[in-house]
């Protein structure tokens, strides 16, 4: 195996890094560059905002980010944004509906068949109820 | 009043959204938490700025119900894949202040799923994974079918048997016993 960025071949369900990205390199085109210094703007801007907080003499609180807060935000507020669609339905029946009745019935059917069968005698205790 | 009517859950009054009145007590503005998925492309645009990506790379998660909202769908690597040697804001998460959070960066840190790719590529790992459990199942199955041991013999025991230690009688003699062939 090669160490060269030409031989590496990335394993299946992974990524290649992007320092060894080929399209990173060669051949690049306007727009890709563009694209990039937009990114790179919007990344210096964000440092500047953070350092400019964080190395504030007057500063006494902590710094909130507002990133965090958007992502607590977004997991918590789930419900609003659901609509009932086939498929949500669907995943809603199978892992919500379908579990609770299934197990309602395999429970009660084992229990219920081994009640009859203390009742009726047949019953093997593997461990003793008293001494 | 104004307190009053954002700490209460209110949803009517407003036109197309759903979402709860955020709390006046944090320092967020109103624009500036997730809200519903983007018809417009002003609302794309604007949702683009809110969370700090280009528009072109701004793509939020397919409108079907799922609640993700207008939250975007970055790829999905983990932190561990990130350069380590870039001065990250926070260096033990690899994130910058203010950047876009995956919607399951919990599972994404360094602690938990990696998504790095592997020294060796799926092929190898598995034929090699495969063929040594194999191979040990195979011959633990041999052994069982075809089992090989020291040959033992029951114990020989001097005195006939140990006749009398045995509670045999005294006065009766007993069956002679030779353990040995010339």
């Amino acid at each position: 195996m090669s160490r060269y960025m030409a031989d590496y071949k990335e394993a299946p369900l992974a990524s290649r890094p992007k320092t060894l990205d080929p399209a990173e390199y060669f051949n690049l085109s306007p727009e890709y560059r563009r694209a990039e210094e937009e990114r790179a703007a919007i990344r210096a801007r964000l440092k500047r905002q953070y350092q400019m907080q964080l190395n504030n003499p007057l500063r006494k609180e902590l710094i909130e980010d507002p990133a965090l807060t958007r992502w607590t935000y977004a997991r918590v507020h789930v419900l609003p944004n659901f609509k009932a669609t086939p498929k949500t339905s669907l995943l809603g029946g199978l892992f919500g509906v379908f579990p609770l009745f299934a197990l309602y019935f395999l429970f009660s059917s084992d229990r219920n068949k081994k009640e009859q069968q203390i009742k009726d005698g047949t019953y093997q205790r593997p461990y003793r109820l008293s001494y | 009043m104004r307190l009053s009517r954002a700490l209460t859950t209110n949803t009517e009054g407003r036109e197309g959204a759903s979402r709860v009145a955020p709390l006046l007590s944090s320092g967020v503005s109103k624009g500036s938490l997730p809200g519903p998925y983007p018809q417009t492309p002003e609302e794309r645009a604007a949702a683009a700025k809110k969370y700090n990506l280009r528009l072109e790379d701004y793509q939020p998660y397919p409108d079907d119900g799922k609640g993700y909202g207008d939250y975007p769908m970055l790829p999905n690597r983990s932190q561990q894949e990130r350069d380590p040697w870039y001065s990250w804001d926070h260096p033990d998460l690899r994130r910058n202040w203010g950047e876009s959070m995956h919607w399951d960066f919990d599972m994404y840190t360094r602690n938990r799923v990696d998504t790095s790719p592997s020294p060796v590529d799926w092929s190898t790992m598995s034929k090699t994974l495969l063929g040594y459990l194999g191979f040990m199942l195979l011959m633990f199955g041999l052994g069982e079918v075809f089992p090989m041991y020291q040959p033992v013999m029951p114990k020989q025991y001097p005195y006939n048997d140990l006749y009398l230690e045995r509670g045999g009688d005294p006065e009766k003699q007993p069956k002679p016993v030779k353990h040995y062939e010339i």
